[in-house]
């Protein structure tokens, strides 16, 4: 395959099997209008030229059938990444945890433990009640992304202990989080994996961890991604975030659990044909992009120091609690709620001469408390948040009146 | 399509931004006389999301005895949507009779009876040898279902097959149901999905459910371009489709063994069956495949054929000659 790069502006062209590929120019109106620093989520990541490329070139066949070789190809690697048997592409997070959820569940009465910050208790629509059929209890997730164990510990129950008491659901899986979003991006460690596995030794209890970020903890701990989630049965884990593929994710586990998996995921809508065009890109979302995320953690530390030095405008964090590229900060504002300021931030603006508007999302936490969440990705330069700081403090230093909320 | 996804405008889809979908959406309610669209990853989805639209749990939905709702769906609508189906005849043609629907719609206020919230047609059907249901037809159920208050879903996964077979636009068969849902990776070709169209309202409620299942991607637009591709170029040539299927079965009936009638295809898919004392369907689907010849659909007796753009007119005179080989086969093993 031939790859011949234009120059700046210029089409880029490839030669392949499927014949020619010409990149679009980008328009000269985008060199106008204001540049977008868009820190709202790392889903917003749009696929790289390589990436592209790989869609265009992908081998395909009917995966229904079991037909195509490249999605085929990524789920072998995603599961050896992982150190499990096998994988299950899906069509986002939100699919794989349900249909792990619903894969472990497989008999009636039986329960799940998860965080009561998690996103499968907070943003997957109350999937496992309304289509898994499967009771979601939660447990306390501390400010370290964590699930309490003692609350756990004094809420299992495991078949063998109940089973003779028609009151009582059966815990059947336990799901952890890592990176933990709510709590701010925070890394979950092989250690407390350790302790809890522990806990739950030869009680019939699984594991499931929501990796939609574990790549991002395996950076951040310089270890092995596999190395997270040896104690789990099974893991979800995003391309479509950091990964900057666009769309989809994998879930692995044993070879029995993914061909359960494989049928729940049929059910739900998820059966896709040639899927290889969104695996292609999958791929590289692994193997290269997985290996650029320190960069977001930096940034994301860099943005964070930037917001400490405007502790005396009201501005709220805990620079040690920015382990990834998730940074959660409140507003001690008066005059500004954390929407307000998040409206005002996405309006055009200047920074270092030029046009931005910067966005970012309010998110109440588990205090009650609207705080702001930024979330670093790969089109959020070093230089996009020197703007972004800029903007934020003068959003911030511009308001009269008191800048810090009356204790009361 | 490939050059159309790889270089296709892309923005996040679960915050509205991605503009190669929302293109096919729009294009695609306009284009079945809706108001909004929908793309979802697959027909099955479409399908368990316009149920779990419509009804809630312990509602029932009802539909044709060979609907692929219910034979190939993996029972979602019960196990998911919590609705009980209902069954009324198809005839071979794959219609269900709209006296037979207004029979089996349940009366409201007896506490025994589950509320009726769908009633669902295929067009083309499937299981009934790609038949068609003209635009009379569907209006026919259609006003028996609205006459009761019930809405009707269709089940449009090849549509376009049948818009090209009666030369009508597609959104006259679309006209008289409330909502509609195509394949785009049927023979339109596309590597995934299917586009649900309907009311706002309705669609704005089909992206709740499409969320919890777990449909929401992110940049799909890079699918969604397939699609655009697709409406363009990828419609009328299925009438070419239909010819070579016709032709298949005129060369299947000529076939001591096998039995079709030639003058019952409509559209892409032939299903035919094989005379007992040759065997069963088992038989001729192994005897076949030895011979370089994928079908599908074993019943006991009977074995589908379907025609897209892969399949030339070689191919299908291929095919037949591979076909009668491997009947001989099975006669000489008998």
């Amino acid at each position: 395959m031939e790859v011949s790069n234009g120059e700046e502006g210029m089409s880029m062209v490839v030669m392949g099997r499927y014949g020619v590929l010409y990149t679009k120019p980008r328009p000269k109106s985008a060199e106008t209008s204001p540049r977008v620093i868009d820190m709202r989520s790392d889903t917003v990541t749009r696929p790289t030229e390589e990436m592209r490329v790989a869609m265009f070139e992908a081998e395909v066949g009917d995966d229904v059938f079991g037909e195509d070789p490249t999605v085929a190809e990524l789920e072998k690697k995603a599961a050896e990444l992982l150190g499990k048997e096998a994988g299950l592409f899906v069509a986002s997070g939100t699919m794989g945890n349900l249909a792990a959820m619903m894969s472990h569940c497989w008999s009636r009465g039986e329960e799940v433990l998860a965080g009561d910050q998690s996103h499968v208790v907070l943003f997957e629509q109350g999937g496992a009640a309304q289509i898994g059929n499967f009771f979601l209890r939660t447990v306390r997730n501390l400010p370290d992304g964590t699930l309490d164990l003692e609350e756990l510990r004094s809420k299992l129950q495991p078949e063998g202990k109940v089973a003779g008491d028609p009151h009582k659901t059966m815990t059947r899986l336990i799901v952890v989080e890592n990176t933990h979003n709510m709590m701010g991006g925070r890394v979950i460690r092989p250690e407390y994996m350790d302790r809890l596995a522990e806990l739950i030794r030869g009680l019939g209890i699984r594991i499931h961890v929501d990796g939609a970020r574990l790549f991002n903890a395996a950076t951040a701990l310089g270890l092995p991604p596999a190395e997270l989630v040896k104690h789990a049965d099974s893991v979800t884990i995003c391309l479509s975030k950091g990964l900057s593929a666009p769309a989809g994710s994998v879930l692995v586990g044993t070879a029995h659990f993914i061909s359960r998996a494989r049928r729940v995921r049929k059910s739900l809508g998820g059966g896709m044909r040639q899927v290889g065009v969104l695996a292609a890109p999958g791929i590289i979302a692994l193997e290269k992009m997985s290996q650029r995320l320190e960069i977001d953690h930096n940034m994301a530390k860099f943005l964070g120091r930037g917001l400490v030095s405007m502790s005396d405008l009201g501005v709220d964090l805990d620079l040690e609690a920015v382990e990834t590229n998730i940074v959660f900060f409140g507003l001690q504002r008066s005059d500004m709620t954390a929407e307000d300021f998040v409206a005002r931030l996405e309006k055009e603006g200047v920074a270092n001469g030029d046009r931005v508007i910067v966005k970012m999302l309010p998110a109440r936490v588990a205090s009650g408390e609207v705080k702001v969440r930024a979330v670093l990705n790969h089109h959020v330069t070093h230089q996009g948040v020197e703007c972004a700081l800029i903007r934020i403090r003068e959003i911030l230093a511009n308001r009269g009146g008191r800048k810090r909320k009356q204790e009361t | 399509m490939r050059s159309a996804m790889a270089t296709a405008e892309v923005g996040d889809d679960v915050f509205g931004e991605d503009p190669s979908i929302n293109e096919l959406q729009e294009r695609s309610a306009a284009l079945l006389g809706k108001e909004a669209g929908l793309l979802t990853s697959s027909g099955t989805m479409s399908n368990l999301i316009a149920t779990l639209a419509w009804s809630n749990h312990g509602d029932e939905i009802i539909m044709g005895t060979e609907a692929h709702m219910f034979w190939n769906e993996s029972a979602g609508q019960a196990a998911l949507g919590g609705v009980q189906t209902r069954l009324v005849p198809n005839d071979s043609q794959g219609r269900i009779n709209p006296d037979d629907v207004a029979a089996a719609i349940r009366p409201s206020g007896n506490l025994h009876f589950p509320r009726t919230s769908m009633i669902c047609l295929e067009n083309t059907h499937n299981r009934c040898s790609g038949g068609v249901l003209t635009p009379e037809d569907t209006k026919s159920v259609g006003d028996v279902a609205h006459a009761a208050g019930v809405p009707v879903h269709l089940d449009g996964a090849r549509i376009f097959n049948a818009s090209v077979a009666l030369e009508v636009p597609p959104a006259e068969l679309a006209r008289d149901v409330d909502d509609l849902s195509f394949c785009l990776s049927k023979s339109l070709s596309c590597p995934v999905g299917s586009v649900l169209v309907g009311s706002q309202d309705f669609i704005d409620n089909a992206k709740r459910w499409r969320k919890m299942l777990g449909g929401g991607m992110r940049q799909a637009g890079v699918l969604a371009a397939a699609g655009l591709v697709a409406l363009d170029t990828m419609i009328d040539r299925l009438a070419e489709d239909h010819q070579h299927a016709k032709r298949l079965a005129a060369g299947l009936a000529n076939i001591d063994g096998l039995t079709v009638d030639p003058e019952s295809i409509q559209t892409n898919i032939v299903f035919f069956e094989v005379d007992e004392d040759l065997g069963t369907a088992a038989d001729l689907i192994a005897a076949l495949n030895r011979n370089g010849v994928l079908v599908s659909y074993p019943g006991k007796q009977s074995i589908r054929m379907v025609t897209h753009r892969h399949i030339s007119p070689e191919d299908i005179e291929e095919a037949l000659s591979r076909t009668s080989a491997a009947v001989r086969e099975l006669r000489s093993a008998a």
